[in-house]
């Protein structure tokens, strides 16, 4: 992938001397595809970047444990309280309009904070944090709605459980 | 005196120098440490072994000509006259088939971690990487996964470094011992050491991270993470709570997945997945 990165960055420079340019061309068709797969510029890796000296240590955030420590504990609490949300109105055979409407709430709160998850991974703040803010307000505009959705239809109709119940045939 | 030292270096000389010219004799190929001696070589090819060949695929890039695509370039040697593991056989290739080759390699027992590369799709030190004697299939050598190249099979673990610098991988302490002697530990504490002390920070794991691949500008990776529990586990350490509000934040530690590849490719079989989860554990509450 570094090479990629190099190659465009020597483009520009190899731009600047037309006799080298002529070797440039010339090897391009010489030279094999070496990555056989499409090339999609998505998002393609940086030149190497060293910040400060290579003796200096990586910098060290801020500690906030509001997105660390005690995110990811909510996180895990929300996933294992899932289980037996979704467990819990089959064992005990009736339907509860109170419990139906947490594990809907929690249901949201968890995919909310997984494609959370996955902004963060898939959309850097340092290189693109206009994009990020932008996936970061979709998905809270996105998650304000599908709870409204979610409100609306415990409120006015059947309510999740009941809905899975009969459109499942297995 | 003077007289004494000539006549013992007329003595001496007329002893050692047939000696010095039959070392002298020896081919220079056989300074290569991974090579079998030429005896036995002589040996093999007398008691009538046929040559198994083996094509060794490497990754090259020269940044002399950054024009130029990187390629995979194939040597084929004899195993016979190789020593078992794919360290020797790259010794051999840069010894006698082509000396611009370039890796790093050390200690060649799995001990400094210099020659981690990625051979047939799995990070591992080429020293520990035995030959598959049996398959004739080619072997594939790339250096470490998504790294920036310096050239061949040499990665810049520049950024890597840094990352290890930054969570102050030594005791910090600030109360002496009470009897101003060692710092004394239990063995029970000791123990908890184990499987973290022996990391020789080869960078295998950490490149075989996707989340590594993808934010290592931020997320400090497993083997960082290892060793940033290494010393959080560490009875002697004062500054535990130090050490964990500098990974108390989304991208440092948090970034971790538990996809586990930094388990299942470990060179040394260390289990870094198990000292992070150990870490957002202790975080927890």
């Amino acid at each position: 992938m570094a090479s990629i990165a190099r190659s465009s960055l020597l483009r520009q420079v190899a731009s600047a001397r037309p006799g080298f340019q002529q070797g440039v061309i010339a090897n391009a068709t010489r030279a094999t595809a070496f990555h056989t797969t499409a090339r999609r510029d998505l998002l393609p890796p940086l030149p190497q970047r060293v910040e400060g000296t290579v003796n200096d240590a990586a910098p060290i955030p801020e500690p906030s444990p509001s997105h660390g420590s005690y995110h990811w504990t909510f996180d895990r609490l929300v996933a294992g309280s899932l289980v037996p949300l979704t467990v819990a109105p089959f064992a005990a055979g009736s339907l509860n309009p109170t419990l139906d409407a947490i594990l809907c709430a929690t249901i949201l709160i968890h995919s909310h904070t997984g494609f959370q998850n996955i902004i963060i991974d898939y959309i850097p703040q340092y290189r693109t944090p206009r994009a990020r803010k932008f996936f970061m307000w979709g998905l809270n505009a996105a998650t304000a709605v599908v709870g409204l959705a979610l409100y609306e239809f415990e409120t006015t109709d059947v309510g999740i459980t009941e809905t899975i119940k009969r459109i499942w045939k297995a | 005196m003077a007289a004494l030292r000539s006549s013992a270096s007329l003595l001496l000389g007329a002893a050692s120098r047939p000696a010095l010219r039959a070392s002298a004799a020896v081919p220079a190929a056989v300074r290569g440490m991974a090579q079998v001696s030429d005896g036995q070589q002589q040996n093999m090819t007398a008691s009538g072994d046929k040559p198994k060949l083996k094509t060794f695929q490497i990754y090259r890039w020269n940044p002399d000509t950054p024009t130029e695509k990187p390629k995979m370039q194939s040597y084929t040697l004899d195993l016979n006259k190789t020593g078992p593991m794919v360290l020797d056989a790259l010794i051999r290739i840069k010894n006698e088939l082509d000396p611009t080759l370039t890796f790093r390699r050390s200690c060649r027992e799995g001990i400094c971690g210099s020659c981690a590369m990625n051979i047939n799709g799995t990070n591992t030190l080429a020293c520990l990487c035995r030959i598959p004697p049996e398959d004739t299939a080619e072997m594939k050598i790339y250096p470490l996964p998504h790294t920036y190249v310096v050239k061949d099979l040499v990665p810049d673990l520049t950024q890597f470094y840094k990352q290890y610098k930054s969570i102050k991988p030594y005791l910090q302490r600030d109360t002496p011992a009470p009897d101003g002697k060692e710092y004394r530990q239990s063995r029970a504490d000791r123990k908890k050491l184990d499987g973290l002390y022996e990391c020789i920070l080869c960078a295998c794991c950490s490149t075989s991270c996707p989340s590594y691949w993808w934010n290592s500008e931020e997320y400090l990776g497993p083997a960082i993470l290892l060793q940033s529990y290494r010393w959080l586990v560490d009875s002697r350490d004062e500054k535990t709570a130090q050490r964990k509000d500098a990974l108390n934040n989304s991208m440092s530690l948090y970034r971790c997945h538990t996809i586990l590849n930094c388990t299942r490719t470990c060179p040394k079989g260390l289990n870094p997945g198990l000292a992070i989860a150990q870490i957002k554990k202790e975080m927890a509450f």
